[in-house]
């Protein structure tokens, strides 16, 4: 699910600290932003466009922190309505509303562990990589 | 680039994966949805209720009640509604109105039964809020205007007096939105004519009501809560098959009698 690696090049304590940043980003948004499930994309973005320019390392990480969002925005988007038109339109409770929501759940729990984990590691100068957004954020951020 | 692509459709599968596994329990039992959801109809359809017979008269004709009473349970006998879901309340006012209320109270104002030209009118106001309830229009209505987390407390004791008398003047004087009310029109309608009542009287009283020169214009509660009652008369009549045949909802000497009595 997630490798770690250790770089010939350690990154510096600052870029150590920025790449760490743009996973905390997407976390600190999750929570300021409940229920929107728009809020942390927008975040993470903004931090990606501030940090465009840095080093291979924090471009690296602020590419990764991003991709798993956007997949997250269409499943959390798509609850979010879901949610909203059994509120206030006439959509009802149903088993398939629930499953969804319960695998909704399940997947960004599985999204939030691995990014305090990406956070904490990459903090400490790790290279971590994510299953297939590891591998999009190599073809995508090159050095 | 075959890889990405491959773990992409992995991803998504396992996703729904998870889902169809999941969609395998029973989540509405589990949560008792339906128990829950009828509960807090029941709760609020007795607070709303209370309210009304409270600070009106409740009329005590049984003559009239019982004529009310036959239009309703043909009604639903020819559309498979229980009857006793409907609780059909009358009450003395002059006001030209009828609401439905949650859990199936329907109010009338001695009003509208006077201003009625024939029981097959009146029974179309009645069919029409029995389809606001039957359709879920009430409580949905509630939602959106209150919020879920007012309505529970308010359920579960928690709304003060004045909560209960905004939500009850709500339900009573402002109108579902424009397609709810052409869902109830239309499925009132349906409802008469399977119950082989002629939909035209109910549709000549909304085009009598919408004149706004009429002298009880002013006491048009129903009517201006309804708005464009012309279109709904004409949407009512278009609803109407040519061949249709109708029965005798009252005898005309009851009829008459009903009115006596009202006046």
């Amino acid at each position: 699910m997630i490798t770690e690696l250790r770089l010939d090049t350690l990154p510096t304590e600052h870029e150590a600290e920025k790449a760490s940043n743009s996973y905390l980003m997407s976390l600190v948004a999750l929570i300021g932003g409940l229920p929107l499930p728009i809020v942390n994309l927008i975040a993470t973005f903004f931090f990606f466009v501030a940090n465009r320019r840095g080093t291979y390392f924090v471009r690296w990480h602020c590419t990764q922190a991003l991709l798993s969002q956007v997949s997250l925005i269409f499943v959390n988007g798509f609850g979010f309505w879901w949610t909203m038109s059994i509120i206030f339109g006439d959509r009802s409770w149903s088993n398939a509303y629930f499953a969804y929501i319960f695998t909704l759940l399940l997947f960004n729990l599985i999204e939030f562990i691995a990014t305090v984990f990406s956070a904490v590691q990459t903090r400490k100068g790790i290279q971590v990589e994510w299953w297939l957004y590891g591998e999009i954020t190599h073809r995508l951020v090159k050095p | 680039m075959k890889g990405i692509i491959l773990k992409v459709a992995l991803l998504i599968t396992l996703f729904f994966g998870v889902y169809l596994l999941l969609f395998q329990i029973d989540w509405m039992q589990l949560f008792q949805i339906e128990s829950r959801k009828e509960s807090t109809e029941t709760k609020l359809g007795e607070l709303f209720w209370d309210f009304f017979k409270q600070n009106e008269t409740e009329l005590e004709s049984e003559l009239i009640y019982d004529s009310l009473d036959s239009l309703v349970k043909v009604l639903c006998k020819y559309n498979d509604i229980d009857r006793e879901s409907i609780k059909l309340h009358i009450l003395e006012k002059d006001e030209i109105n009828a609401f439905a209320l949650p859990d199936g109270h329907i109010v009338v104002f001695t009003g509208l039964i006077k201003e009625a030209e024939s029981p097959e009118a009146l029974t179309g106001v009645l069919a029409h809020e029995i389809a606001h309830d039957q359709l879920k229009h009430v409580m949905k209505k509630l939602v959106r205007e209150v919020g879920l987390s007012v309505l529970l407390s308010t359920a579960t004791g928690g709304g003060g007096a004045e909560t209960i008398k905004s939500m009850a003047k709500m339900l009573s004087s402002k109108a579902f939105d424009r397609e709810m009310e052409k869902e109830a029109d239309l499925e009132a309608v349906k409802y008469m004519l399977k119950a082989k009542i002629n939909p035209e009287d109910f549709a000549s009283f909304l085009y009598t009501l919408s004149d706004p020169h009429a002298e009880f214009s002013r006491q048009l509660a129903w009517i201006s809560t309804h708005p464009e009652s012309q279109e709904r008369a004409k949407y009512v009549l278009d609803a109407i098959p040519y061949d249709s045949q109708f029965r005798i909802l009252l005898h005309d000497s009851t009829w008459e009698e009903v009115k006596a009595e009202l006046h």
